[in-house]
């Protein structure tokens, strides 16, 4: 009895593993455990980056900000890093709008027939001779439209980057980068200099000053990384960084009816909700210099 | 007793057995079969697998490859001849036997000592071929890119057929709504300053598609997907017309002549199966408008449409576009072996 109990159980056993080694291979086939990509270079796992950067507010209204700065971020995987960029509104561009106003506003302040201005400036009796005789909108257009323009003086943002997509591409089948695509979230601290808080007089020559204050805003967005040696890679970034700003130093909203009428007074009513994007240009030197590799 | 153990160490062995078959390393590649002989002739037209029913040729004795866009027929890693011995060289004999015409006359010993000079390409076979493959591309101008003042979004549609691998010429064309920003009167009202705007009814346009970049992406080291990015331009036409917000109670502007326009763009394709994939395309069409004149006139002169209209500015809509690409037809042969 104890024989067959014996030789049962081993053949039990037997049979067991031949219908198990026969599930696996009907499972999961012969490629079974093997990973998608073999010695894969590692690009970011481990390695430090420190990224010039060059970025282009796009979409704006009165003027355009170019903001050189600088990216550093630590890889702790090759799809996890954390890190913080950092750009200063170093040049700011006015629109063609903007330009046409401010033509527009001197000649009518002027008074000069030959400028186009009506004899004596525009017929109103506004204090500081403003240009617009309307009780509604005299607090918008001071003497210089360009200096009441809301600017961006600085953006830091400590930023967590997800690099989901990492692959290669071939151009004119010459020449081979590494790249990746990853998105990146974090919050943003913004630096304005917008038109100062008016509660009275607004439409007088000195309120139209701007003053400075910090902003904090959702920052997110997208890039692409083309990595054009093992210790550096060229990249392109978009990135959102939605806030409400007063980027032309109006007086638009306040007054009845539902606040949507111009009240004569400057504050954070006459903020308006904008998505702000900007794109950016990065040179990446990565630090050590070698990537590693995968199994 | 002895029986007893005997028997066991005989079970054991039978456990064993298909261990052993499982730890034991994936053998090499062998040396590649071409050496001796080419599976194909060159000359010999390029047989479409997928078509015929059966899974690629596997490597001789090398891991199995597994088509996932095989028919359903076929078996992942079947063998599509019959396994069998080896033909020894004296089997060449039967043959000039049987059909002395076909009877080799080179040595293949000596063919196979030769250096291999095989051909490698870059990419052996892209994953999606467009040669002679048509396109469908419905899309969406999702955002208009350089226009703060009116947004023009709206449905684009797109047939190319590619000439090339790389190559395609096609039709496109495209509708738009239109949406006034709120900043425009906002501007007015506080500068008293309009800025001429511009509507779009609809573009169509006959394009040339260039595709130089592709390549492949691993999502989390898990699953590959495979993309590619491409250039666009072309020729068209684009009709528009004046939002009238200088003197809108005279002017009232109706659709105008359409108008030649000229388009570039660059597009980026991630394939999600090998006819079907997702498209994110930048395009700039380019054309001179007519706008609103900025000068009120009094009187009849304000009805005078000859004075509604000022200078003529060439212009560029930027949009960016976001679709699906359809290739037809889904199937396609590949000319070279895997």
């Amino acid at each position: 009895m104890r024989r067959f109990l014996t030789v049962l159980s081993v053949l039990l056993g037997v049979f067991a593993s031949t219908r198990a080694t026969a599930q696996e291979i009907q499972l999961t086939g012969p490629l079974a455990g093997a990973p998608a990509v073999r010695q894969l270079r590692l690009q970011r796992q481990g390695r430090v980056e420190i990224a010039p950067t060059v970025s282009f507010t796009l979409l704006d209204e009165y003027q355009r900000t170019i903001l050189p700065g600088g990216r550093l971020t630590y890889n702790l995987a090759d799809w996890l890093a954390i890190g913080v960029w950092g750009a200063f509104g170093a040049v700011k561009l006015p629109t063609g709008l903007t330009d046409h106003i401010q033509e527009v506003t001197q000649i009518r302040r002027s008074g000069r027939p030959e400028d186009g201005g009506l004899p004596g400036g525009e017929a109103n009796d506004y204090p500081g001779d403003i240009s617009i005789n309307n009780l509604r909108t005299r607090a918008s257009i001071g003497p210089q439209f360009k200096d009441q323009l809301g600017r961006i003086d600085f953006i830091v943002s400590p930023q967590v980057t997800l690099i989901p997509f990492r692959g290669k591409l071939a151009i004119f089948q010459k020449i081979f980068v590494d790249t990746d695509a990853y998105v990146f979230g974090g919050p943003a601290i913004i630096g304005l200099s917008e038109r100062k808080s008016c509660e009275a007089n607004c439409g007088e020559p000195d309120a139209y000053g701007r003053a400075s204050r910090v902003a904090v805003a959702p920052s997110f967005g997208l890039g692409f990384n083309f990595y054009l040696a093992k210790f550096m890679a060229l990249g392109l970034e978009w990135r959102g960084i939605p806030f409400a700003w007063n980027t032309g130093g109006f007086d638009t909203r306040g007054a009845n009816p539902d606040g949507r009428f111009p009240d004569n007074k400057v504050n954070d009513d006459d903020r308006e909700f904008k998505f702000n994007q900007v794109l950016s240009v990065n040179l990446g030197f990565y630090l050590p210099t070698k990537p590693k590799s995968s199994d | 007793m002895n029986q007893a153990r005997i028997g066991l160490l005989v079970m054991a062995a039978l456990i064993a057995a298909p261990s052993f078959a499982h730890a034991q390393k994936k053998k090499k590649p062998a040396a590649k079969p071409a050496v001796t002989a080419p599976a194909v002739p060159p000359s010999a037209p390029p047989v479409d697998a997928a078509a015929a029913g059966v899974a690629p040729l596997p490597p001789a004795q090398g891991p199995t490859e597994i088509d996932a866009d095989a028919p359903a027929g076929a078996t992942p890693g079947e063998p599509a001849a019959p396994e069998g011995p080896t033909p020894e060289p004296g089997d060449l004999g039967e043959i000039c036997k049987i059909d002395p015409a076909a009877c080799p006359t080179m040595n293949l010993a000596e063919e196979a000592k030769k250096d291999l000079k095989e051909q490698m390409y870059a990419v052996q076979q892209i994953y999606a071929l467009r040669y002679h493959r048509f396109e469908i591309q419905p899309a969406w101008n999702a955002i208009t890119m350089n226009d703060q003042f009116v947004s023009h979004p709206g449905p684009v549609a797109a047939l190319n057929f590619y000439v090339t691998n790389v190559l395609a010429v096609g039709v496109s064309g495209g509708y738009y709504f239109n949406n006034d920003s709120k900043f425009n009167f906002q501007t007015r009202r506080a500068a008293r300053v309009a800025v001429p705007l511009t509507e779009y009814q609809w573009q169509a346009a006959l394009n040339f598609t260039y595709v130089p970049i592709y390549g492949k992406f691993a999502g989390f080291s898990d699953f590959i997907f495979h993309y590619d990015a491409y250039l666009v331009g072309g020729v068209g036409a684009i009709s528009t017309r004046p939002i009238a917000v200088v003197d809108p109670d005279n002017r009232s502007f109706n659709w105008d002549k359409p108008k030649i326009d000229f388009n570039v763009g660059i597009g980026l394709r991630i394939f999600f199966n090998r006819w079907f994939a997702g498209v994110l395309e930048v395009r700039d069409y380019i054309f001179l408008d007519k706008l609103e004149n900025t000068t009120v006139f009094t009187g009849q002169d304000a009805l005078n449409t000859s004075n509604w209209y000022g200078e003529q500015k060439l212009t560029n809509n930027v949009q960016a576009q976001l679709g699906v690409s359809i290739f037809l037809p889904f199937a396609w042969e590949y000319r070279l072996a895997k």
